[in-house]
């Protein structure tokens, strides 16, 4: 196990306030890979029929490779752009995405990489939030297929449970359907107990339930973080839903999960803790670190 | 993996990536989950879905396109800055007409440029 992650964010005023933390604190990074790239040229010059440019790295790209270098610390990829449940996937797109991340794999050697179970690439859409997808054995089939492909690059590879806000099913149906995306070899989940408290609290359920349906066994990491209500404005009768917003302190309901859950995980490697740049002050700074540092408490007590 | 059962899976994505560029996906999907023409499984899993979560989804996307943009584009920035309704009127037809199709926010400040021209040419 390599311990405790914390997320580094693409955005200066992040890694201004947090930098002694990441520095101190965590024994791993975990990065977006896709907020250190931008398309090599803007398609307006060409319009929509100009070539499809390549990625190249932005500037936090070689700002994270030099913390990496700096620190020693490893980094863990977590990505938002390979879309797993996409049915019919758009080769062009996914060649520039896998050369690109083929790139980044040769230069910051990450341990394992995960993206989000579900849609976010639907119809050619980049609709950016991961939508859920019906739990069948046609879409666990798919999900498994995208990961096959990515292990072309990394030996370690898996999904997070995502949050949504609508199912196409019974949300207690996700831990067989996981079961069934991740049966190849090296695919593993990540745990996002945030993302298990968030869709419980909203389609009322206990978040236990779902926990213990999982293949534990499959846990390479677990996410811990924080969350906030939607607008009361958004919703009929001032309705709100928990929003899996990383952008508050992890509640307590989380905490008590990943005491209960983390035990049973034999083959989980790290635990990390999540934060959205652009949510955190100079007040906040000491509250993160005294969260890696509850989170290191926890890993020390179920190492025993 | 059987063909049939992929294009159904396809053919559900085509279905919320209307819904969520609509300016309703809560009615959106609701037609859908009544359209006798598509399969009664693909019916029974839009049947499924929250209205409410559907509703909060559908905002949570155009937020982060929202968002894309005001990083990529200072002008559309600045007009939001001046006349706030008046560019939310804007961006919710730019939502609708325009497939998300950006790489990131420079992309999306130019496909939101080049989409207000050819509207404010139409209106001339």
């Amino acid at each position: 196990m390599i311990g405790v992650g914390f997320t580094a964010q693409p955005e200066e005023r992040y890694l201004e306030l947090l930098g002694a933390v990441l520095r101190e604190e965590p024994d791993y990074l975990e990065l977006v890979p896709e907020t250190t790239w931008r398309p090599a040229r803007p398609r307006e010059e060409g319009g929509d029929d100009a070539p499809i440019a390549p990625i190249e790295p932005n500037g936090f790209h070689a700002a994270f490779l030099e913390l990496g270098r700096e620190t020693d610390k490893p980094f863990v990829a977590h990505g938002v752009g390979w879309s797993p449940g996409t049915a019919r996937r758009d080769e062009a797109r996914d060649a520039r995405w896998l050369e690109r991340i083929r790139a980044d794999q040769a230069a910051f050697r990450y341990r394992w990489y995960t993206d989000h179970l579900g849609v976010s690439v639907a119809d050619g859409r980049d609709l950016t939030l991961p939508l859920p997808l019906p739990p069948t054995d046609a879409a666990a089939d798919v999900v498994r297929a995208s990961l096959e492909r990515l292990q072309s690059i990394f030996d370690d590879v898996g999904v997070e449970n995502s949050v949504f806000y609508y199912h196409l099913g019974d949300p207690l149906d996700e831990p067989a359907f996981l079961h069934r995306a991740l049966g190849g070899p090296r695919m593993h989940l990540l745990l996002d107990l945030h993302n298990v408290y968030t869709t419980a609290v909203n389609a009322g359920f206990e978040p236990e339930r779902y926990v213990d349906a999982l293949p534990l066994d499959r846990v390479i990491e677990i996410h811990v973080s924080g969350g906030a209500d939607s607008d009361p404005a958004w919703l009929p009768g001032g309705r709100t839903l928990r929003l899996d917003s990383h952008d508050h302190a992890v509640p307590e309901e989380v905490w008590a999960l990943l005491d209960r859950t983390l035990p049973r995980c034999a083959n989980v490697r790290g635990v990390t803790l999540e934060r959205m740049e652009g949510t955190v002050g100079e007040a906040d700074v000491p509250l993160l670190r005294d969260e890696l540092r509850r989170v290191r408490r926890a890993v020390e007590s179920a190492r025993g | 993996m059987a063909e049939r059962a992929v294009e159904e899976l396809a053919r559900l994505e085509r279905i919320l990536a209307d819904a969520f560029q609509s300016p309703d996906p809560r009615a959106a999907i609701t037609a859908a989950a009544e359209d006798a023409t598509l399969p009664a499984a693909l019916r029974a899993h839009l049947s499924a879905a929250s209205l409410d979560g559907v509703r909060v989804a559908g905002l949570l996307i155009a937020k982060l396109r929202f968002e894309r943009l005001m990083h990529g584009s200072r002008e559309a920035g600045e007009w939001f800055q001046r006349d706030p309704a008046a560019f939310a009127a804007a961006f919710r037809r730019y939502h609708a007409e325009v497939a998300p199709t950006a790489e990131g926010p420079l992309q999306e400040g130019a496909a939101f440029a080049r989409w207000f021209r050819e509207a404010d040419s139409g209106n001339a």
